[in-house]
């Protein structure tokens, strides 16, 4: 008999285990760590997302908002604000521009740009304020020139 | 929103934050919900105190992916709503004060398509060429008709703390 209890109770144990470690990796993983690896829906130059935006910011975000793009573009400034790396890249219009949230595992990289480079960024287009915001950004060095 | 938008006037003084920070917690004994949104754009005016200030609801980063999904699609619908806005004036500003200044600011909160009229506390401290603000107020859930089903209700806060700090450079076109 009392084995049988503790068997039971390693059973049901291990169960709890199971049921918790499925629920942990399905439900509650961040999907969003992984996008480096994703493939961008649209790839297009700074140039071209902003006048997307400024043209017509409602079908934008209906072709760009939640989903992974690439975009091309020139950097204007790098900034640590609020302990974020954060990349901007400029556009055409002088007005608005593209703020890249870079992954936080980007930092070696960001060390070795400089401002005016080329460069190609793959994040999640947010939509529009001022301008195009892109989250969890990853640097592709292969477009540089 | 209309001067956000507009070219600066040349008689005034604009500045402008594009990355500012806003964080807001709810705090219930079944679970803490925090989410930090980094890319919140506010400009200032110094000649007529006026502040602005957009952010996307979308850009808010949680935790989990759940409450990232029950956020956006649930109780901000951000489909229907996705900015929220802030417009008001900073209360007896004084531009010149070098020394940190506390000051209201009164204006019209919008989140969920609801307006609220809202004053605000904020510490603002100059530097140079620049200011910072920053502060923290509390917004009741109910004021933006964001509709929580029983079932959730014990995991979100009636009232939500909202965090926020602005640096402030000078708008240049």
């Amino acid at each position: 008999m009392k084995l049988k209890i503790n068997k039971l109770t390693v059973f049901l144990l291990l169960l709890f285990l199971f049921v918790g470690f499925v629920v942990k990796f399905t439900i509650f993983k961040n999907s969003e760590k992984s996008i480096a690896n994703q493939t961008a829906i649209a790839t297009l130059n700074s140039d071209e997302l902003v006048n997307s935006f400024t043209l017509d910011e409602k079908k934008s975000n209906a072709l760009y908002e939640g989903k992974i793009i690439e975009v091309t573009g020139k950097i204007k400034e790098i900034s640590f604000i609020n302990q974020r790396i954060t990349v901007i890249l400029t556009s055409n219009n002088k007005t608005f521009g593209v703020i890249c949230d870079m992954n936080p595992n980007q930092k070696e990289k960001i060390k070795k740009l400089s401002i005016n480079q080329k460069i190609t960024v793959k994040g999640i287009c947010k939509g529009f304020l001022k301008d195009v915001i892109l989250l969890d950004c990853f640097i592709d060095f292969s477009a540089n020139e | 929103m209309i001067f956000t938008l507009s070219s600066p006037q040349k008689n005034s003084k604009q500045f402008i934050a594009r990355q500012g920070q806003i964080s807001f917690f709810s705090y219930t004994s079944v679970e803490n919900i925090e989410a930090n949104n980094n890319q919140v754009l506010s400009i200032f005016d110094t000649e007529t105190n006026e502040i602005a200030v957009n952010m996307l609801m979308r850009a808010f980063v949680f935790k989990k992916d759940l409450m990232y999904e029950h956020f956006n699609e649930s109780y901000i619908e951000s489909d229907l709503y996705p900015k929220a806005t802030f417009e008001g004036k900073i209360l007896d500003f004084e531009k010149n004060n070098n020394q940190l200044q506390t000051k209201i600011i009164r204006g019209k909160l919008t989140i969920h398509g609801i307006s609220k009229q809202i004053d605000i506390k904020t510490n603002i401290e100059k530097s140079k060429d620049s200011y910072s603000m920053t502060g923290e107020f509390i917004v009741a859930v109910s004021d933006f008709q964001i509709k929580i089903p029983p079932i959730l209700a014990s995991n979100i806060a009636k009232t939500i703390s909202v965090k926020f700090r602005f640096q402030f450079q000078p708008y240049e076109e």
